[in-house]
Order: structure tokens, then sequence, then C-alpha cells
């Protein structure tokens, strides 16, 4: 994945690991399998394990302990209402962020058109 | 009772005990884990300016954690860091920020730009 990809997905993420985890409850390991099977192929374990971290630090996922086979428990995390208002307003954000961004595209596709 | 005194003196004795035992952890991984985990280890002690001892043992035990389930689940040390192992150690480390010695340095430079731009601080937002 490009630097510049890298770059954007950085602010979107925790929206986007949120909106997974209004799908259904899910442990770090299968967030990232997940995120890599659609496309997102060089996102780092690490980087959604932190992140899953700050999102429990904020309050916005309820955390269970669950034992495992091998290994120590896995933490399953599940979206709480408070997460839930936290997607929310990350979709109000995309979408105003979305449709402007969309308009510049559109004003430049027209100027250069025009030229 | 005793142990109260000292405690001030050189730390929770408890934090002591749960540091050492993670510290343990780290060392019990398989080589290149535990060569990755005290690598990025090193880094957070230079970087992280952690300042309480919860914050720090709270970490530290989400990384063993972390280190641990990939040895479990076979995932390799790439896989963990991805391509750039400081991005991820920053991030890492930013999930605990809530409360670093530089918290104090960020809260004196609103004041005083507050004071320098004369507002009141009724319109600050969050």
């Amino acid at each position: 994945m490009g630097s510049q990809m890298t770059e954007m997905l950085k602010g979107t993420l925790e929206g986007i690991v949120l909106a997974i985890l209004a799908g259904r409850p899910a442990y770090g390991y299968e967030i990232t399998a997940w995120l890599r099977d659609r496309g997102f192929s060089d996102i780092a374990e690490g980087t959604i394990y932190a992140l899953l971290v700050r999102v429990e630090q904020r309050g916005f996922v309820d955390v269970e302990k669950v034992p495992s086979a091998k290994g120590p428990p896995r933490k399953v995390y599940s979206l709480n209402a408070k997460g839930r208002e936290q997607l929310a307003e990350f979709w109000r954000t995309w979408s105003v962020l979305a449709e402007r961004i969309e308009q510049l595209h559109h004003n430049d596709n027209q100027h250069d058109e025009g030229a | 009772m005793a142990a109260k005194w000292i405690e001030t003196l050189v730390g929770s004795l408890d934090q002591k005990r749960q540091y050492k035992h993670h510290m343990a952890r780290i060392e019990a991984l398989p080589g290149p884990y535990r060569n990755a985990a005290e690598a990025l280890q090193r880094y957070f002690m230079y970087h992280g300016g952690i300042l309480d001892g919860d914050t720090l043992i709270t970490m530290l035990g989400d990384f063993v954690d972390l280190w641990e389930r990939a040895v479990a689940d076979g995932t390799p040390v790439r896989a963990i860091v991805g391509d750039d192992p400081v991005e991820f150690a920053e991030t890492f480390l930013q999930a605990y920020a809530g409360k670093q010695w530089i918290d104090k340095e960020r809260v004196r430079l609103r004041k005083a730009i507050d004071a320098a731009a004369g507002d009141n601080g009724e319109e600050k937002s969050a």
C-alpha cells in the first residue's frame, strides 16, 4: 500500500474498526485478517492492537477475556453505547468530508475539460 | 506498615513485582519475538516519558500479551510491527498518552497562547 494510502487511512482507521465491531464482537487477529481480506493488505496487526487499546481506554468498547486453546486469553472487543455514538459521529464527519472532497474533484475535472 | 515508607522511596513494591513479571515474560519469548519486543521496549523507554507507574505497568502488560498472542498464532514479527516499526511504536505509545510528562507542557502552552491571544477561555473547544 502506498504511503499516501497509509497516511489517509490513519485518520479513518478508528472509524473503520468501530464499524467492524458494530457488526459483531471480535478480537484483534480477526479484525486484522478481515481488513487484509478486503484489500488493506499492509496493515500491521500491532497497529490494530494499539488502536483497540486506545478505544478501550476511551471507553468505546467492552472487553471480555476468552480462554484460548493456545497462548494467553484472547481479548474480545464489543462496541458499547458510547462506541456507537462515536461511530455515528464518525459517519457524519465522513459524509461531510467525502462530499467536500468529491466537490473539489468535480471542479478540478471541469477545469481540466475547459482548458 | 514497614513497606509504606520504603514504597515512598522506591515506588510501589507491587508495581515492581508486576514489572519484573512482565519483563520475565518478554525474556521467555522465542528468539525473534524476544528480540523484536526488547528492541521496541528500549525505544519505549527513550521515547515514552510515561509518568505514572500504573500506566507503565498496564502498557507493558498489554505489550507482552501482544507478543505472547503472536507466538501462539504464529504471526510473523513483520506482520505485527509492519513496514515501519517506529510508526508502530509511536502509535502504540499514543494509546497510553493520557499521562505523559509532556501533558504538563501541553497545558502550559495552551494557557500561554490563550493569554497571548487575549482569550477568556469561554470559546475553547476540547
